[in-house]
């Protein structure tokens, strides 16, 4: 035998040993990675064909008014120009939306946002489009308008919808919240405030539709290819199977792409598409895609909370206020997620929250990384902070006393089990920061410059839970050649969570993911799989393409024994070799197996389908376990702070995830790294500011997103695997959660670098200079200064 | 609208095309000559995914007029995919998890390769400042910045 081929059988019989771990936990290169770094042209503006024309959407110009007239006639004049689509031009329902149907494609009469789209213009080319609709006048009667979600709850508001102005309401109930303030030592209200954030997807909002045997054919930018086929057949008055719909690789996503605006584009091009029987382009410029989508809702959230002199949290009552702008969109279930993560990972025996989802003639804001956990963790981990320092008792003491460990319960009253891993990540981030030394020597600091470490701690719940039913379907084809062909209705769209669950079916059936293809996300011929939100696919459809990918092999089994005369249950598949777990040198190759079921007539096609168990709570009081399983997470951040200035910068952080298994621990890193960056960006610089119902800065020049010269200098990122119930070898998921915790603890290391407490998102420098000036001035509460 | 023919010197290939006067080198590139590595994401010269050499210099391609580029030479991911730095790093792309939606990448590997062409051994202050005038909104730059400064490595498979 020669030295390769027992290396080789060798190899074998290691990864017999590893029996379902085969290729979990490996970096393996992922399926989409060759066509992104060799510049393919797959996204939806590289496919428009010859002969494709364009349609610009354009929008109200006013916050709150009714329409009195639109005139078109120079827009239809201008050269190029095909026409103008209004409402009128709506064979079906002129509705766009995710939820209540609150929202318009065209406004017809009233617009209650300047993000509300009036119609399209459809040109020749593009520069013609976007040059007639600047052409437009529209009319308007000018109504009153709120842009402040307090003064939009009150009973003598203006009714900015006929049914009012609250979209959804939530409550939690747990404990008697009065006993617990009477036997606390320590009552501490306060008010904390978060600011719109935008999603910045690199590619923005496109839809490129094309007319295909009396129906049409869309292929766009998006999250939920099968949300987009219902929405634009309702518009179109087609049957859904008459709207096909692709999505074409996604250049970023982050919550907006699974919402409304999806629709919007593609719709307006099918609308068009269908009007003039050619393929026609609906792309928003980057100053329309941060106009019109939705944004992260800005919220105003109180809590009061009572807590004994020896730091045990006793009482929580809350009030969240989100401001979802003119229409509900996915915010309605953002609400609920935000209520249901209101303490965060701790335990509180007493609970009261109320929240509200409010409209106003703000834009509109929706689903976005994170879905309402950003704002709740921000409110819950400051007052957190600010508690200990009430207490005199150092903040992490304080964590460690009240969070939720195995044993302990949330605020839904669910009892945490052994897959509660937040201890396991305090420990590492702790150690990596090296916190209590840091502390000590930081306590008694003089000078201007000051350094200050901020701690927060995460529970994210996983699955849909309060958001809808949460399954995931697969179908999985073995070609002939042994190719293993890969088609869903969940969408990839940058995290890499598709090549993860993929990652999944190779481990059970023991070929290499090279030898795995994926099919583009097809209404025609993929079923649907619900959205493709909520970090749900490696959970969800990483459980469904383990399904497939088992019953397919449960086919290939019994064949390889008889041809091998080995035991079933001695046959093991690994490198895409067929062997007797015995004698590894008892072999055929899969592609040899494979033929040989093609000549038997053994069908390889089968569809992995997975529900999640269902998650009950009680609408009444919020109890209940509204989440199968938790991801946790931990973070340290270390700033520095020029106190004569407010210039801060964030010099280390430290993070850490549980998340169950990492399928492929290059990936979850990747998303550990981008979500908080991403939320140092909401900590520190990102605010899509409105003024009186316009945004200001919507462009990259004043809407500041981290370059790559914003980046702390030493990131330590920790990955810790307590397996959870719910995935695939026990993974949790991941893509959201570490967006949640730079903000609370960019705070708190800036509070406790400085003795400001800046209580409302953005941390800017001005901010920090301000509260320093307040402090010095105040002879109470002023720092030591040198 | 003025339109005029612009001859420049395309991933080496001369080519003459016919533009209008509001045109810019990404039109040329996306949509004359079929070059859709070239993104864009803004149009403004903020977001810098459209970022390409001309005359060995690195530009964002929606800042400058097709007409000022008469004469010039362009170089674009698709005309380095044979070039050996270019592939090195596209491999330390791959192994580094560094392209998530993509959409930035090839901007990124074009800043990359011009790096790679100064400095064998760049620091990571040298690459972050190679890198920032691209944005990148899902990987927080850190798994790109592995990738270049293996990827620069001399040597190195």
């Amino acid at each position: 035998m020669s030295e390769q081929v027992s290396l080789l059988l060798e190899s074998l019989r290691e990864k017999a040993e590893r029996g379902s771990l085969l290729y979990i936990g490996e970096n393996i290169a992922r399926i989409d990675s060759l066509e992104k770094v060799l510049g393919k042209p797959v996204y939806t503006s590289d496919l428009i064909p010859k002969g494709t024309i364009y349609a610009k959407l354009f929008h109200s110009s006013v916050p709150h008014g009714k329409i009195k007239g639109m005139e078109l006639g120079t827009a239809k004049a201008h050269p190029g120009v095909l026409g103008v689509l209004t409402w009128r031009d709506i064979p079906g329902l002129n509705e766009s939306s995710a939820v209540l149907p609150d929202r318009q494609l065209f406004a017809e009469s009233i617009v209650r946002s300047t993000a509300d789209i009036l119609g399209a213009v459809v040109a020749e080319t593009l520069a013609s489009a976007a040059d007639a609709a600047a052409r437009i006048k529209v009319d308007y009667e000018s109504l009153p308008a709120i842009f402040d979600p307090l003064e939009s709850l009150r009973p003598d508001a203006l009714r900015i919808h006929p049914k009012g102005n609250i979209a959804r309401q939530m409550k939690i109930r747990k404990g008697d919240v009065q006993d617990g303030f009477s036997k606390s030592d320590v009552i501490l209200e306060k008010t904390y405030r978060t600011q719109f954030q935008d999603a910045t997807p690199l590619e923005p909002e496109m839809g490129l539709a094309i007319p295909e045997d009396g129906g049409i054919k869309v292929i766009g930018s998006m999250q939920s290819p099968h949300h987009t086929q219902a929405a634009v057949a309702k518009v179109l008055k087609l049957p859904p199977e008459k709207v096909r719909v692709i999505q074409a690789v996604t250049g970023g996503a982050f919550g907006p792409k699974s919402d409304e605006t999806p629709f919007d584009v593609c719709s307006t091009a099918a609308l068009a598409a269908m009007k003039y029987r050619r393929p026609v382009f609906c792309g928003l410029d980057r100053e329309d895609s941060m106009v019109m989508h939705t944004k992260r809702h800005p919220f105003v959230i109180s809590h009061k909370t009572g807590v004994t002199s020896d730091g045990r949290l006793l009482a929580d009552e809350s009030r969240i206020v989100g401001d979802t702008g003119a229409y509900a969109s996915l915010g309605v279930f953002v609400i609920v997620r935000a209520t249901f993560h209101t303490i965060g990972a701790y335990e509180v025996p007493n609970v009261k929250a109320d929240s509200y989802l409010v409209y106003t003639n703000n834009t509109y804001t929706g689903s976005l990384r994170g879905f309402g956990g950003p704002q709740a963790i921000f409110a819950i981990e400051s007052q957190i902070e600010e508690l200990a320092r009430k207490l005199g008792m150092d903040p992490l003491e304080f964590r460690l006393k009240n969070m939720l460990v195995p044993g302990k319960k949330s605020a839904t009253g669910a009892l945490m089990d052994a897959s509660c891993g937040l201890p396991q990540c305090v420990e590492k981030v702790v150690t990596s920061s090296d916190y209590w030394r840091k502390v000590a020597q930081y306590r008694n600091q003089t000078g201007n410059i000051r350094r200050g470490l901020g701690t927060a701690l995460l529970m994210h719940g996983n699955s849909l839970g309060p958001e809808g039913n949460d399954y995931g379907a697969v179908h999985m084809e073995i070609e002939s050649d042994g190719t293993i062909s890969v088609g869903t209705g969940l969408t990839e769209y940058g995290t890499g969570a598709v090549s993860g669950m993929m990652q999944v079916a190779s481990s059970v059936l023991g070929v290499p993911l090279a030898r795995f293809k994926l099919e583009r996300p097809d209404t025609s011929k993929h079923r649907e799989s619900g959205p493709t939100v909520a970090s749900r696919v490696v959970v969800i459809g990483g459980n469904a393409a383990f399904k497939a990918a088992e019953q397919l092999k449960n086919r290939l089994v019994p064949l390889a024994g008889e041809l091998l005369k080995v035991r079933r249950e001695d046959i093991v598949i690994a490198d895409g070799v067929v062997f007797d777990r015995h004698s590894p040198s008892v072999s055929i190759s899969w592609d040899i197996l494979i033929s040989e079921a093609y000549r038997r007539g053994i069908g390889l096609r089968e569809d992995g389908f997975f529900m999640a168990p269902a998650a009950p709570w009680d609408l009444k009081t919020g109890q209940g376990t509204p989440y199968v399983q938790y991801t946790w997470g931990a973070l340290v951040v270390e700033v520095e702070v020029d106190t004569d200035t407010g210039y801060y910068n964030v010099i280390g952080v430290h993070a850490a995830y549980d998340v169950g298994k990492a399928v492929n621990p290059g990936g979850v890193l990747g998303q550990i790294y981008g979500g908080t960056v991403q939320g140092l960006g909401y900590a520190m610089m990102e605010e899509l500011l409105h003024k009186d119902g316009f945004v200001v800065n919507p462009n990259l020049a004043d809407y500041y997103i981290p370059t790559s010269m914003d980046i702390p200098s030493e990131f330590k990122a920790f990955i810790v695997e307590v397996p959870g119930p719910l995935g695939p070898f026990g993974a949790k998921i991941i893509a959201e959660p570490p967006i949640v915790l730079p903000a609370p603890a960019v705070r708190n290391a800036v509070l406790n670098a400085t003795g400001v407490s800046v209580d409302d998102l953005p941390v800017t420098s001005e901010k920090v200079l301000m509260g320093a000036a307040l402090k010095r001035s105040s002879p109470i509460q002023g720092p030591p200064r040198a | 609208m003025a339109k005029r023919v612009v001859t420049m010197n395309v991933n080496g290939t001369v080519h003459s095309v016919q533009v209008n006067s509001p045109d810019r080198l990404i039109d040329v590139l996306r949509d004359h000559l079929g070059l859709k590595s070239v993104k864009e994401g803004c149009g403004t010269g903020d977001c810098g995914i459209c970022a390409v050499l001309v005359d060995g210099k690195l530009v964002n391609s929606c800042l400058m007029l097709a007409g000022q580029c008469d004469g010039r030479r362009a170089m674009t991911l698709e005309g380095l995919l044979d070039d050996p730095t270019m592939k090195k790093l596209q491999a330390s792309f791959v192994a580094n998890s560094a392209a998530q939606c993509g959409f930035c990448t090839p901007a990124m590997l074009m800043a990359s390769w011009d790096l790679a062409r100064r400095s064998n051994g760049p620091s990571t202050d040298e690459i972050k400042i190679a890198i920032s005038g691209i944005l990148c909104r899902c990987t927080g730059y850190y798994q790109i910045i592995d990738s270049i400064r293996q990827g620069c490595r001399e040597g190195e498979p």
